[in-house]
């Protein structure tokens, strides 16, 4: 059992780390992206709830919560960030 | 004569403009060297309060208001649930969710969940600890209640439902592009439910526990979900789970026993600018499976009986928002209703066919306070425990009426 885990660990991480960000998150700008994930769960949040140092956290916890590639996580935190 | 008159003009003229420039003081090597000071002093300020690499963020939500039934009319406790999170470098992120819940008069204290998460590449993050099961929508992502568009959940959810909740264990989850098709991903391994055996119990023989310590068995659940964003602006999402491990305690009758969980999840948010509005579309299909097994009779626990295990529940939620009218009271207030069913096994001594409406009007203090008002109109079909309690997983008896708050921080 554990056997076969950690083998489905193993090709999932393979299968992922094939997949390349799309040429249509490239051409997204960040106020897009926030626009269009967070209002997928929850009304998105007025970028001036939080500071910089407190975006950072925030973003990071949406990004594994909400599955957020990287890119789509550093556009959004910037938009936000410039935004406050 | 007029050449004298214009050169006594412009010399006047000069005197006039340069006079406040002659009257400037120069700073005196003093002052600068104060100014330099001073600037040192505010630079040394500035670097003790900048923050280092970690970084901690208090949060959570809290929730109360009162119901009205035919017999009763109570304010309730509600809860409050603090997130804790902690972003101790770049790849490396602690969190946290405790429920603190007044039930009865007494305060329940609950781990909703503890993990920490290592970001191992782009599109990929490692979780361990006990985490929200990544099973289907409404548990993972919208039963906060900040984020929950009416007071209560549907049928089948809860701690007491079918839906599986939280449980420990690790996982691997993420998404990612196969081409412009969006993917989001997640495989887990967690400890997974209890089959009760009835021999304590037999009036719950049957039913499966989710978040018990420990685990009851050597076998560990393994589940997964797949979600896909067919259309380029991510405004719908399908998502496939599924979860399957023994159930049965070890070295006992019933080891063997296996469930299946199994569900189908769709969302759906746009906003339509002909109508001023955002709306928002909710459904999940579940059906769990158990594989067949004998229990002792309630009424006489020598004799066994067995029946067809298996229970579906499925929920489908709208809601529609005037955000975009200039109106503030209107553009803030949001329509929302949602119908919900529970099927527990027919034979079974919590057997239930009940299904529930829930009609409400919310009112949107900021994007994450809210005041709700709701009716819930609730059937219960065939129930063993009809006139006691709605069945396992099976919200309230007969119809309620709620004023609910809810703020997230």
């Amino acid at each position: 059992m554990i056997i076969a885990f950690f083998t489905a660990l193993t090709v999932g991480a393979l299968i992922s780390s094939c997949a390349t960000t799309s040429s249509l998150t490239e051409a997204k700008s960040g106020a897009q992206l926030w626009g269009e994930n967070c209002i997928r769960c929850h009304n998105a949040p007025s970028p001036e709830t939080f500071s910089d140092v407190e975006w950072d956290v925030a973003i990071m916890h949406m990004r594994v919560r909400a599955n957020l590639t990287e890119n789509e996580a550093v556009k959004i935190s910037a938009f936000l960030k410039t935004a406050n | 004569m007029k050449i004298k008159y214009l050169i006594f003009f412009t010399i006047l003229l000069s005197i006039g403009l340069g006079y406040p420039i002659l009257a400037q003081e120069i700073p005196s090597s003093d002052e600068v060297q104060k100014l330099k000071q001073e600037i040192e002093t505010l630079k040394s300020q500035t670097n003790f309060n900048k923050p280092g690499v970690s970084r901690f963020l208090l949060r959570g939500y809290a929730h109360s208001g009162m119901q009205v039934t035919n017999e009763a009319f109570s304010f309730v406790g509600g809860s409050f649930n603090p997130l804790f999170i902690y972003k101790q470098s770049d790849r490396l992120l602690f969190e946290s969710e405790w429920e603190l819940e007044l039930t009865g008069g007494e305060v329940e204290f609950g781990i909703e969940y503890a993990n920490m998460s290592y970001l191992l590449s782009k599109t990929l993050t490692f979780r361990a600890g006990k985490i929200l099961v990544p099973f289907g929508i409404f548990v993972p992502n919208l039963h906060p209640a900040w984020i929950n568009k009416l007071p209560t959940g549907p049928l089948g959810a809860g701690h007491d439902g079918i839906l599986p909740t939280s449980d420990i264990g690790l996982e691997l989850r993420g998404g990612s592009y196969v081409g412009n098709l969006k993917v989001n991903y997640s495989l887990y391994a967690i400890n997974g439910s209890q089959l009760n055996d009835g021999i304590d119990e037999p009036e719950e023989a049957g039913i499966l526990h989710h978040a018990i310590l420990p685990d009851n068995n050597k076998g560990k659940t393994i589940g997964g979900r797949v979600g896909i964003f067919p259309l380029p602006n991510s405004s719908l999402e399908l998502g496939f789970s599924g979860m399957y491990g023994k159930v049965g305690a070890e070295d006992s009758d019933l080891e063997d026993v296996a469930a299946l969980h199994y569900a189908v999840d769709l969302s759906y948010v746009r906003t339509i600018p002909s109508w001023s509005s955002v709306i928002d579309l909710k459904a999940q299909y579940t059906a769990v499976n158990v594989d067949d097994a004998n229990f002792p009779s309630h009424e006489n626990p020598d004799d066994l009986i067995t029946f067809d295990n298996k229970s579906t529940t499925w929920f489908a939620q709208l809601s529609l928002r005037p955000a975009l009218l200039e109106n503030k009271f209107i553009r803030n207030l949001e329509f929302a209703g949602r119908y919900s069913t529970l099927k527990t096994p027919e034979g079974s001594e919590w057997e239930a066919d009940n299904n529930q409406i829930d009609i409400g009007i919310n009112y949107w203090v900021d994007w994450r306070t809210l005041f709700k008002i709701s009716y819930r109109i609730s059937n219960t079909g065939e129930n063993h425990q009809e006139e006691e309690e709605p069945g396992h997983g099976g919200g309230t008896i007969g119809n309620t009426f709620f004023i609910h708050w809810a703020i997230g921080f």
